[in-house]
């Protein structure tokens, strides 16, 4: 019982552990300038 | 009279079909699938001067050229039997094992002096003209990458999945390296897509390099299959399928003695860039749309970015609804 009880506690620490990391993880997208702009007629020659 | 036959009725095949009967000079189009009931369904839809074929029957002698919009070894064979009958083919298919059949036809191709284009989806297809059309933009092209995300149909997903768990492939400094699984790397496509996730794989990156032969480095990603649960995708944080797909190309080389990447990028519904780019191909290999140019015609199996000229051919995408576009500046971080 003391093994499983341990075995629990390891287990709900590594959800906790993985779910803090995620949370904190999630960064800002990289500022970047300019941007996206449609190919038209004098790209396509 | 000018008539196309179309293989695969599915959700490439619908989009292939509609694009191909909007094509001024196709008189007829008919249309075979595994399921006969699908494709009379399909012609039905599409209505003028379309009628459903059995699938097991010979290539009718008054077919101009084949479309093949069905995944696997069966497109293959498919386009073996176009070859016999002496008539071009063009085949969406993006799995390793398909695009490896198709391949294979190349000798006999040659041969028979008959043109399969390979690949014509969104990637492989116009990921590679958009490559050969920025490697053109620059002195010397030397590295190119290319990266989608997005599914057409159920049997795009299965592909992707196994794309993804296979060993992956690269071109690596005039050679062909199969690494370890590499890891993903957070790739950036036009809006709504924005980041996502994408690992290197080994689908269509003969065909790229084939396109491009003058690089050093070539490479392919994909992003993972949108999930359809939102629940399940609030939960592991991966995106929802809302039909987006996209594509980027990045090639990197030399204009003067600057080193510069030229950027492209699509957003459209998967199944509609690849009826678009399957159409317009099939359309052009049975001889109309001349304003889209080839370079060469030589028979055997080539890849989309080395088979048409690159301008041309956006410019009819782009005139038919599939546009690309190019980024332009730096990132700052």
């Amino acid at each position: 019982v003391r093994t499983f009880r341990r075995g629990l506690l390891v287990g709900l620490l590594a959800v906790l552990i993985g779910l803090v990391v995620r949370l904190r993880g999630k960064g800002e997208v990289p500022p970047t300038t300019g941007g996206w702009r449609e190919l038209e007629g004098p790209d396509f020659r | 009279v000018t008539t196309v036959l179309l293989v695969g009725a599915g959700a490439v095949g619908a989009r292939t079909a509609r694009q191909l009967v909007d094509t001024p000079g196709i008189d007829q189009l008919l249309i075979a699938a595994r399921s006969s009931e699908r494709a009379s369904e399909l012609a039905g839809a599409i209505g003028k001067d379309t009628r459903a074929v059995t699938l097991d029957a010979d290539v009718p002698a008054e077919v101009a050229a084949v479309a093949i919009a069905i995944p696997g070894r069966a497109a293959a064979r498919f386009a073996a039997r176009a070859l016999a009958a002496g008539v071009p083919a063009a085949a969406v298919t993006d799995d390793e094992e398909g695009l490896a059949g198709l391949l294979a036809l190349d000798d006999r191709a040659q041969k028979a002096g008959v043109l399969v284009a390979a690949g014509c989806a969104l990637v492989p297809g116009l990921g590679d003209v958009l490559a050969r059309h920025a490697a053109d933009g620059l002195d010397e092209a030397d590295e190119v990458h290319v990266a989608r995300v997005g599914v057409a149909g159920p049997e795009c997903v299965a592909a992707l999945r196994k794309a993804r768990r296979d060993r992956p492939r690269e071109w690596h400094d005039g050679a062909w390296l199969t690494p370890r699984r590499l890891g993903s790397q957070l790739v950036w496509f036009p809006d709504p897509i924005g980041a996502r996730e994408c690992e290197v794989v080994a689908p269509g990156v003969e065909l790229l390099r084939e396109s491009l032969p003058e690089v050093r480095h070539a490479s392919i990603r994909l992003g993972e299959p949108p999930l359809r649960r939102a629940r399940v995708a609030a939960l592991t944080g991966r995106s929802l399928d809302d039909g987006w797909g996209g594509a980027r190309i990045e090639v990197w080389g030399w204009r003067g003695r600057a080193r510069e990447a030229v950027v492209y990028g699509v957003i459209e519904r998967p199944e509609v860039a690849a009826g678009t780019v399957l159409a317009v191909t099939t359309a052009r290999l049975a001889g109309l749309l001349p304003q889209v140019t080839l370079r060469g015609t030589r028979g055997g199996v080539r890849a989309l970015g080395s088979l048409v000229d690159p301008a041309p051919f956006l410019a009819e995408l782009a005139r038919r609804g599939v546009k690309a576009a190019t980024f332009e500046g730096v990132a700052t971080a």
